[in-house]
């Protein structure tokens, strides 16, 4: 298995949690809510799929009850953001937080406890293309079922009825309401939603990608999924290819070594530059600067309409009018 | 004439908000297949009752019938399930969805049937039909020449065909009475021409529509019996062609004649402001206001009159700098400030009493002390030092502002918050704030809207005593009396462009009335024989 | 029709909720985050105990909660000050970072007198961090970019870049990812205590500045009008864009000199997670302080109480030291709850409650 073989497939098991949590994070902000408790959702979902798994046996059942983890972190950004009207940026980091403070404090015991998660299932014959094969067809059943989402996730957001009622909602929460739609109902299942989905991809890196649980292991991926989003611009497709674009980002963080040396580039200064670009901790920072980019760059346009962002994103909603 | 019920029978409806009536004992009829105006000025409670028909308020007693059968709306879908539409003047569209998208919206389409239960329900939420809503919507917008892409943005379609979405999206609910709430204030001459046109053809094939307007000439045009409003009661309903306009601005603007005040003579000296062809642009980049000259010269008061919306708010806001112009000049004692940020316009002595007091004329959640230096923080007063701010010298600064002008509700200026204080006492520190520091122009909008007798009299007196002392005043205001007793001079603001001039002593309520309502020069020279001049 | 819940504003507060709502809101998150304690098998009170009475006691509890309070505080007033304009600065954590960076790297390569390059450290710094903060400032201002999402950005650019830099170009000896030992000289002196070092007088003097520049500067009355109502104040003449762009540049200033000064004064080398989530922790410091300067300080303190006694009983009673985000995060949580609850009370109404109270000055109405 060549080395790049070995990224590629990488690249696409790393992607798996990125796109269950940026999906559930454009359901969440599509509906108005923004979800700034991605990271401590994933890690409640890391820690209790593993618990669960360790205490049931069964890999599956650890993943449902990881999932259900993440969701109950989002009921109570639900209530606090929607019902309550607390700034959903505090909301949603303060979860981060405790998410981070629950998950290190009770997760210290299982540290070191072996389960055996999700095996790799092999496509045959298409699990013999070169990489790609590799990368494709010989993954997990939590990356297969992921792949699959994407467009199931699509065609719920863009092609139903309740989709076409989450974007009015996130759009003109006051319009919606006016036809008839249950605004506060949306909201809620969509911050649910998006709790269950990051449960789900917190629990696909203790059970899939890894098989162990430690303190440190969603790594700010949680962040990623929200940067995402936004580098996407709240579109599912280019979240997929966003997702790659950023798991490829952390697949090569992952390799040590390696540099190109002058005789390569035939010059110093230019190897150095070269070498900087593609070392593994600057790499990291690129998802990020990217998105700023993206955003500065859309909003220097001016028209507010090329933006992807729901216009009500970040308004709490009320039917009391001034 | 037939004798089944009238579509629409509304016996007694009343609105309280708190202690204010909006609308009194309300009785109206709406014969099936007419179309009722609603006539009435800013403040004479239409959109109260419309509201309330639409489902958006509950009245407060009163009931509403449709087809003699007594009706309770809690949401604008219970009014729809009636058979009302309504047709906002701020649209409800979204802007990034399609039309199809924006009509269909909380219909939950489905092909075919979907049944009861949960797979019924199911279904509803999960499918989605386009291409049989795609076709209605094609069809009705061929019969009735309400042509729209249905594919297309609403973002990316001019106002008339935004409003023919909103009137779709009305149709497509298979309503019996459309509510046009000021169609044409956002329509140009020819858009409107089109509605006009579309609203004949709807009521031929059966709709009843009521037509809520201020302007006399499309009541007279479009209606076939026209309810007057005036200060939350019904004055009267008539048949259209039974009445003259005149007849009908009597009714709209009444004979209510407020305190006068006496108004020395005084020397008319240089211009403070020359506003020379400005035009602006709303919030929804729509012009608002078109090649408007006006000139204020110190120690004169120029009214301008005319019904909110017309450009009166863009007028303000580019007096002051807030708003950009998209041309045209404007000269505060002779410095050309166009372009000018709004703190060089302070700077030149410009103040101004914004018509939303809460939004644009104070930080209801900080204090009276705060709000009192909003104007002139800067000024030598709260110096101390060369970095510090003396708020001791602004406390005292606004406790002489409370005294000086009669604020009451103040308990510390500097812990009582602003939002504490009535409608009337909040105005009258805004213009205490304002009139203090002695400007050269004073643009005031809507300075006595929403303040109590005794408060509005003071605020006249203050207006007039400021013009002594030399300021130029800019007074916008719907209050007919109010301008006939203060200003020196009159101008009329209509679509955004001034359609008449004149002064008090030379016009009377009526006459400003038509030119507000019609923007036109009155048919009638002498207004009926029924109405006594106002002072 | 059925009944509904509804929220309703409360015309007064009872005075009793108005000064007890802190105090009862702590006091609820530690009731709650006794849970997790009780649960590892200790006695919640014995740790309670231990953090607030006898830990906060004697010289060195005392200088352990002082030298915690510094990057709380000062950190907590960058998010302080933008809160004060309306604005959110997420990015606390990243400008601590560079500030760290930049005068870390100074301490490794210049041999100035202490009393040369302490002060340039420090002033480095803070430079650094308003550079840093001024990004999202100006973008907000000039291109209305939410600043939110780009403060954001900035921290998690800015350490994980520090990663880069400590396995890289300023990495020490040892193959750690840290740098090398300051030499004494970076060092902050201490008094009294070997761990109170002097940056804890900057405490009083940065309180002083903040809270005068708040509340006796014609720029504190521009800040405080522009946080309360921008369009009023917009229409006063405040200058919106350079008043964004100052309060960024002057939160990044006192993130970035919070950076070096934990290195300077207590690590003594720049390393990988060298800062507990600061950054984050601010915004706790400035939501529970946000009425007033001294209420951050204070909030800062009783945090700083919190993380210090979190990492006593770590090792006295082996409670994992993330019991102190458990804390932290809760503390505001129900802080939120409590503002909510003062704000409303709940009412069961038979009727639609979808009216409004009142309409505007009739406005709208035609």
């Amino acid at each position: 298995m060549s080395a790049l073989a070995g990224i590629a497939e990488s690249t696409v098991r790393l992607a798996t949690p990125l796109l269950l949590a940026a999906m559930g994070e454009i359901i969440a902000e599509r509906s108005g809510v923004l979800n700034l408790g991605v990271e401590g959702m994933m890690l409640a979902g890391a820690l209790a799929g593993f618990i669960g798994t360790v205490v049931t046996g069964s890999a599956w059942a650890g993943f449902a009850i990881g999932i259900l983890a993440g969701g109950l972190l989002a009921l109570l950004h639900a209530v606090l953001s929607i019902s309550l009207k607390v700034d959903q940026v505090v909301s949603g980091i303060m979860l981060t937080l405790l998410g981070v403070g629950l998950t290190t404090y009770f997760g210290r015991g299982w540290v070191g406890e072996n389960i055996s998660g999700f095996a790799r299932i092999e496509i045959p014959i298409l699990s013999e293309i070169p990489i790609i094969g590799y990368a494709l067809f010989d993954i997990t059943a939590l990356d297969y079922l992921t792949l699959l989402l994407v467009p199931v996730i699509w065609f719920f957001l863009f092609r139903t009825n309740v989709g076409a009622e989450i974007t009015a909602v996130g759009e003109d929460p006051e319009t919606a309401d006016t036809a008839g739609i249950p605004v506060f109902k949306i909201q809620y299942a969509c911050v649910l939603l998006g709790g269950l989905l990051a449960g789900a991809a917190g629990a696909q890196l203790s059970l899939a990608f890894t098989n162990f649980w430690a303190t440190e292991m969603v790594a700010g991926r949680g962040w990623i999924a929200v940067a995402l989003v936004i580098f996407a611009q709240w579109r599912i497709w280019r979240v997929l290819a966003g997702a790659y674009f950023f798991a490829l980002i952390d697949a090569l963080s992952f390799r040590t070594g390696g540099s190109v040396g002058e005789e390569l580039l035939g010059q110093e200064l230019l190897a150095t530059v070269a070498n900087f670009v593609i070392n593994p901790q600057v790499m990291q920072t690129y998802p990020y600067i990217m998105t700023i980019v993206v955003l500065w760059y859309i909003m220097r346009q001016g028209n507010l309409n090329e933006l992807g962002a729901p216009r009500s994103l970040l308004k709490s909603y009320s039917r009391e009018q001034d | 004439m037939s004798r089944t019920a009238p579509l629409l029978e509304v016996e007694g409806l009343t609105k309280h908000f708190g202690d204010v009536v909006a609308n009194d004992e309300i009785d109206l009829t709406v014969e099936r297949g007419e179309i009722h105006g609603l006539l009435g000025e800013n403040g004479a409670g239409k959109s109260t009752l419309m509201n309330m028909l639409y489902g958006l308020y509950t009245p407060t007693s009163g009931t509403i019938r449709i087809n003699g059968e007594a009706q309770t709306f809690d949401s604008p879908k219970d009014a729809i399930d009636a058979g009302i539409g309504m047709v906002h003047q701020h649209f409800m569209l979204i802007p990034r969805m399609t039309v199809l998208e924006n009509i269909v919206l909380g219909e939950r389409e489905t092909a075919g049937d979907t049944g009861s239960g949960l797979t019924g329900s199911l279904k509803a939420l999960f499918a989605r039909e386009r291409n049989a809503p795609r076709q209605r919507v094609q069809e009705l917008g061929a019969e009735y020449g309400l042509d729209v892409d249905p594919d297309a943005k609403v973002w990316e379609l001019d106002v008339g065909e935004q409003q023919r979405v909103e009137i779709l999206k009305a149709l497509y609910r298979d309503i019996d009475l459309l509510i046009l709430d000021e169609p044409t204030a956002v329509l140009t001459p020819n858009e409107s021409e089109r509605m006009f046109e579309t609203i004949r053809q709807l009521v031929d094939e059966g709709l009843t529509v009521i037509f809520i307007t201020h302007k006399l000439w499309e009541i007279e045009r479009m209606t076939d019996r026209v309810s007057v409003l005036r200060d939350g009661k019904l004055i009267d309903t008539v048949e259209t062609d039974s009445v003259s306009q005149s007849d009908l601005a009597e009714k709209m603007v009444g004979r209510e004649v407020l305190l006068s005040v006496d108004k020395d003579e005084h020397p008319i000296g240089e211009p403070v402001l020359v506003a020379d062809n400005v035009s602006a642009h709303d919030d929804r980049e729509i012009p608002a206001l078109t090649g408007a000259n006006v000139t204020v010269g110190t120690s004169e008061i120029v009214g301008i009159a005319g019904v909110s919306g017309n450009g009166q708010r863009e007028l303000a806001e580019t007096l002051i700098g807030f708003r950009s112009t998209e041309t045209g000049e404007i000269r505060i004692d002779g410095e050309d400030l166009t372009g000018a940020p709004p703190r060089r316009f302070v700077d030149a002595g410009v103040s101004f009493v914004p018509e939303d007091r809460y939004v644009h004329g104070c930080a209801p959640a900080l204090s009276i002390m705060h709000n009192a230096g909003l104007k002139e923080y800067r000024s030598e007063l709260f110096e101390n030092g060369s970095v510090r701010f003396d708020y001791d010298a602004m406390a005292t600064y606004a406790e002489e502002l409370v005294e000086e002008f009669d604020v009451r509700g103040v308990t510390t200026v500097r812990k009582t918050p602003a939002a504490d204080l009535s409608g009337g006492n909040l105005q009258k520190l805004i213009l205490a704030r304002e009139m203090n520091r002695d400007p050269k122009l004073l643009v005031a909008n809507q300075p006595t809207r929403g303040v109590d007798i005794g408060a509005i009299e003071n605020i006249r007196n203050l207006m007039l005593e400021q013009r002594a002392n030399g300021t130029g005043i800019l007074l916008i205001s719907e209050d007919l009396d109010e301008l006939l007793d203060l200003s020196d001079r009159i101008l009329v603001l209509y679509e955004g462009e001034f359609v008449f001039e004149t002064t008090p002593d030379q016009t009377n309520k009526w006459e400003l009335g038509m030119y507000m309502s019609t923007g036109e020069e009155p048919q009638q020279s002498e207004p009926p024989a029924a109405i006594t001049e106002a002072e | 029709m059925i009944p509904t819940v509804a929220f309703k504003n409360r015309e007064t507060v009872p005075t009793w909720f108005a000064y007890g709502a802190p105090l009862l809101t702590v006091i609820a998150a530690l009731l709650v985050s006794a849970i997790p304690l009780a649960w590892l098998g200790v006695n919640p009170i014995n740790i309670y105990y231990e953090m607030f009475i006898s830990n906060p006691t004697g010289i060195r509890g005392v200088s352990y909660i002082l030298v915690t309070a510094v990057p709380l505080f000062l950190a907590g007033l960058a998010v302080y000050i933008p809160l004060k304009a309306g604005l959110w600065n997420i990015g606390a954590e990243g400008q601590l970072f560079v500030g760290a960076i930049i005068g870390s790297y100074l301490a490794l390569t210049f041999e100035w007198p202490i009393y040369v390059l302490l002060p340039a450290m420090i002033v480095s710094g803070g430079i650094v961090g308003a550079l840093y903060g001024a990004i999202p400032g100006y973008l907000r201002a000039e291109h209305n970019v939410n600043e939110i999402i780009s403060s954001l950005m900035l921290t998690f650019t800015a350490t994980t870049f520090t990663g880069y830099l400590l396995r890289g170009p300023m990495q020490g000896g040892g193959g750690q990812s840290a740098t090398e030992r300051l030499p004494d000289f970076a060092r902050l002196p201490t008094v009294i205590h070997p761990r109170l070092h002097i940056g804890v007088g900057l405490i009083a003097v940065v309180a002083v500045l903040v809270y005068l520049l708040i509340n006796r500067t014609r720029l504190g009355y521009e800040i405080t009008l522009i946080g309360s109502n921008p369009s009023a104040a917009a229409q006063a003449g405040i200058s919106e864009y350079r008043t964004y762009i100052t309060v960024f540049v002057l939160g990044g200033f006192l993130a970035g000199m919070a950076g070096i000064i934990e290195i300077a004064g207590v690590h003594g080398r720049l390393f990988e997670g060298f800062s507990p989530d600061y950054g984050f922790t601010a915004i706790a410091v400035a939501l529970l302080g946000r009425n007033g300067v001294f209420r951050v300080l204070l909030a800062a303190l009783f945090f700083a109480v919190i993380t210090t006694g979190g990492t006593t009983i770590a090792v006295t009673q082996n409670v994992p030291t993330a019991i102190i985000n458990v804390i932290v995060a809760l503390t505001i949580l129900f802080l939120l709850t409590a503002e909510f609850i003062k704000e409303h009370r709940i009412v069961i109404n038979p009727d639609r409650e979808s009216d409004p109270e009142t309409p505007s000055g009739l406005e709208g109405a035609s």
